[in-house]
């Protein structure tokens, strides 16, 4: 065969390939938006005569054994089982339980593929499965795929699953960082529940080389702001070695809060890493107590930008701080004015400032935070 | 002798036109595939969800604004309202001759402040910072005009927050645009250093108040071309690059970037034409060159939307500009290029970018000349000149259908006449477009006045956006 038969060839094959893709191009634009109008349709009708179910409790509208595997159908149920209550409930699950939805899905997600057909069954069981579904989410916590792990833990929190709350725990640590993330929204959504599980996690597996789910446990323990923990937080932040578990653990402190967080933060103002001294002032500003105002003053002279900053923001929101800033504007260290003006320009008292300037009210701690703000041409260092 | 030489030049040209067309195909079908798993992912995975997390890291919006007044608090505006749990935006007013100040001033209740701005990067002064007073978290940089660089520089200077989103004032955000790419921050946050977005031309569509409310395909030609070029470039290139974890541009007008990781590189070059790839390999550059491990990524799900020349005079200036942009950096960094150290990025998509951009229209315009010569010569005849003719278009179409293909996840240009424009443009862009942006990148090499020049875009602006005319 010689090279312009070869040639010509290469063009055919190349014609035939784009032909086939426009048709395919032409064919998917004309159904796109029909087969999303007739999603929706759909949706709407089964809604409407779910409803009618839920209503009556009669089924006189039989509903196709065929809708199981529609999803519409199951958008419709999902979007259902978020509104209703009580009885309504337990009708809505009976209905599904006779078309055999979740059985269906569970069937789904336990297939190689395809993966669209296998998430949407996770989602599915996330959102409409009952206890008898439990076994098969924890049995997918491990799944290949991460969106599936995900949808699973997810469901599991939905449900309250306490075994649920293992089963999360177990791949902590060792999950991908988007997962665990997700993993630890969940262990929040459980709440107090997860409270002690999330403990013994952190004490069976702190100081371990890898600390990444004993830091996520910790976030998540300080977002579910259980103070009983308190006492666990500050232990962690005393043995602990590795930096970014303290620093998980005065962020942690800082949410939960209470007067027993307070000794432990206080001394962590003083570490000699810069980045401990100011997540503890970040964390000090979040519980709110005024008996830290003179320990963050002192920071605002630290040798440390962030740990000025954070100081001076975290006086700003406590009782009696915006004094304690106006007070340092007479300070003779401008670091220390810099970020004290800064927060005051933050928290509202330059402009209350301003405002009495020109009405002609300004006290002398006014007329001087003024002056120093409009200082000179260029005001920047 | 000469029919040697055209032969040999002929089967020269044959051999890398097949190369080409070989790695876009690849791109493509990669792309694909990472596509349709984004796709998977994006209707059943809930990326919402991060809204409600507080794993959601914080976000600086920066915004360059250089005689923006038009626009600016239209952009600002239609920006603040993006979905996302915490970010903030900081405005860098780049020296504007205009009201751009005074706009934003006036809109946003700013107030001059006092507050220590650390000049991690070097940039030209600045006179002044304001904040915002009211629910805008908005800070405003008003300094001496430095350029775009210089502006994101002091935008990242100013930045409270770990990473900032660098963007331009004439763009419209899709509602879960940083949702999108935060995603995939969250997803590796210790390594994750860039993350690039997806850019849509938003001439001809439905904009009101500053947002999109319907997508269309632009009536004009030149916009028309515009919206098929860059659906091929971040729908069936972008996604393998980045799966690949070798993308070498992170496209200016919008990327989400580490702010320590932009300060340890030195923040854009200032002057530099091509600020977004010369940053984004400087990045590659001092993480392999450090063995510090890292990644720069794509997300296709960050759309946000823009508007592109309306008229072959300024598309002229800014593909001119691009290419200059593409030489300064083949230029710089050529040691990179088929290096085995910088891994796929050296052997693969950089070395493409040099062969297949840079080197493209050198091979091309030697190939209008050689052609027509050889065929006067007899040295070609005819079926083999068709044949080339023909694999060309075929190929060319068949990018273009790939990447119409996959924009199907999102949903857009559904009419009859979208489609039909779509089609249409997909057959006629390689007689003559094709051509003249050849040509104009041949000019770029040629160098002189009009290649050094930043051009001006020309621009209607967000807020006037939604007419076409």
């Amino acid at each position: 065969m010689n090279a312009p038969t070869i040639g010509l060839i290469a063009v055919v094959i190349v014609f035939v390939v784009d032909i086939v893709l426009l048709l395919g191009l032409v064919v998917l634009k004309a159904f796109h938006r029909r087969r999303t109008e007739r999603h929706e349709l759909r949706r709407a009708a089964y809604v409407a005569t779910l409803s009618r179910h839920l209503a009556s409790n009669e089924q006189s509208d039989r509903i196709d054994e065929a809708a199981a595997d529609d999803d519409a159908f199951i958008d419709a149920v999902i979007d259902l089982r978020n509104v209703v209550s009580g009885r309504e409930i337990e009708t809505l699950t009976g209905l599904v339980d006779g078309l055999g939805l979740v059985k269906r899905q569970e069937a789904k997600l336990r297939r190689r593929f395809p993966l669209g057909q296998r998430l949407r069954a996770a989602v599915s069981l996330a959102e409409i499965g009952d206890e008898t579904t439990a076994p098969v989410l924890i049995e997918h916590i491990s799944d290949r795929e991460a969106e599936i792990r995900i949808q699973c833990a997810r469901g599991l929190g939905r449900m309250q699953n306490t075994a649920g709350i293992d089963a999360i725990l177990e791949r902590l640590g060792i999950e991908d960082p988007w997962v665990r993330v997700r993993f630890a929204d969940t262990l929040i959504g459980f709440g107090a529940k997860a409270t002690w599980p999330l403990a013994a996690y952190i004490r069976v597996n702190l100081g371990h080389d890898e600390n990444r789910g004993v830091i996520e446990a910790i976030r998540v323990l300080g977002t579910i702001g259980d103070r009983e923990i308190g006492p666990i937080l500050s232990g962690v932040l005393r043995v602990a070695s590795d930096p970014e578990v303290q620093l998980a653990a005065i962020e942690a402190l800082g949410f939960v809060g209470g007067p027993m967080a307070i000794p432990p933060l206080d001394h962590a103002l003083r570490s000699s890493d810069w980045r401990l001294r100011a997540k503890a002032a970040s964390a000090l500003g979040h519980i709110g107590d005024p008996s830290v105002n003179r320990a963050l003053a002192a920071r605002l002279k630290d040798e440390n930008w962030w740990v000025r900053r954070n100081s001076a923001a975290a006086l700003g929101s406590l009782p009696g701080g915006d004094q304690v800033l106006l007070a340092t504007m007479r300070s003779p260290e401008q670091p220390a004015r810099d970020a004290a003006a800064e927060t005051l320009a933050d928290i509202g008292t330059l402009t209350a400032a301003r405002q009495r300037d020109e009405a002609g009210v300004a006290t002398e701690e006014d007329i001087l935070l003024l002056e120093y703000v409009i200082a000179g041409d260029r005001i920047l260092v | 002798m000469i029919h040697d030489i055209l032969a040999w030049a002929g089967y020269a040209t044959l051999v890398y036109f097949i190369l080409m067309q070989l790695y876009m195909i690849g791109l493509g079908l990669r792309s694909g595939a990472v596509m349709r798993r984004i796709h998977h992912l994006n209707r059943f995975g809930r990326v919402s969800e991060m809204l409600s997390s507080y794993t959601s890291p914080p976000v600086t919006i920066v915004i360059p604004a250089y005689n923006e007044a038009a626009g600016i608090v239209a952009s600002v505006r239609s920006m603040s309202i993006v979905g996302y749990p915490r970010f903030e935006i900081v405005v860098i007013n780049d020296g504007s001759s205009d009201e751009t100040l005074e706009e934003l001033v006036e809109a946003f209740n700013l107030e001059q402040v006092r507050v220590p701005y650390r000049a991690d990067i070097p940039t030209a002064p600045v006179r002044a910072i304001y904040r915002g007073r009211g629910t805008v978290d908005i800070t405003v940089i008003d300094k001496e005009n430095g350029g775009r660089a210089d502006a994101l520089n002091a935008g990242i200077n100013a930045a409270r927050y770990p990473y900032a989103l660098c963007t331009d004032a004439d763009v419209i955000l899709d509602a879960n645009c940083l949702v999108g790419a935060m995603r995939r921050v969250v997803e590796d946050r210790e390594r994750t250093v860039a993350v690039g977005g997806n850019i849509r031309p938003l001439n001809g569509s439905r904009v009101q108040l500053g947002h999109l409310i319907r997508a269309e395909v632009p009536k004009r030609l030149v916009p028309r071309m515009q919206v098929l070029e860059y659906l091929r470039t971040f729908l069936a290139t972008r996604p393998a690059w980045s799966q690949m974890e070798a993308l070498p541009l992170i496209s200016g007008a919008f990327g989400v970037w580490k702010r320590s990781a932009v300060v340890a590189v030195g923040g854009f070059t200032i002057g530099h034409m091509g600020e977004d790839m010369d940053l984004t390999m400087r990045m590659h550059r001092y993480h392999i060159d450090n063995k510090i491990p890292y990644r720069i990524v794509y997300e296709p799900s960050a759309v946000i939307w823009t508007e592109v020349p309306e008229t072959l005079r300024v598309l002229k200036r800014q593909r001119i500009r691009w290419h200059r942009g593409l030489m300064t950096a083949v230029k710089d960094f050529l040691p990179m290029t088929f290096n085995p150290k910088y891994g796929r990025l050296g052997m693969i998509t950089w070395a493409a970018m040099f062969l297949f951009e840079f080197l493209a229209p050198i091979i091309e315009i030697v190939g209008w000349i050689t052609i027509p010569t050889a065929l006067a010569l007899g040295a070609l005849n005819t079926t083999t000149l068709f044949v080339l003719l023909a694999l060309a278009f075929g190929f060319g179409l068949f990018n273009s259908l790939v990447a119409l293909l996959l924009d199907e996840s999102y949903g857009h240009f559904n009419s009859k006449a979208d489609t039909a424009r779509l089609i249409v443009m997909a057959l006629i862009e390689n007689f003559g477009m094709r051509q003249i942006t050849v040509a104009w990148r041949i000019r770029a090499l040629i160098g002189g006045k009009i290649t050094r020049a930043w051009g001006n875009m020309e621009r209607k602006g967000v807020a006037n956006l939604g007419v076409e005319g």
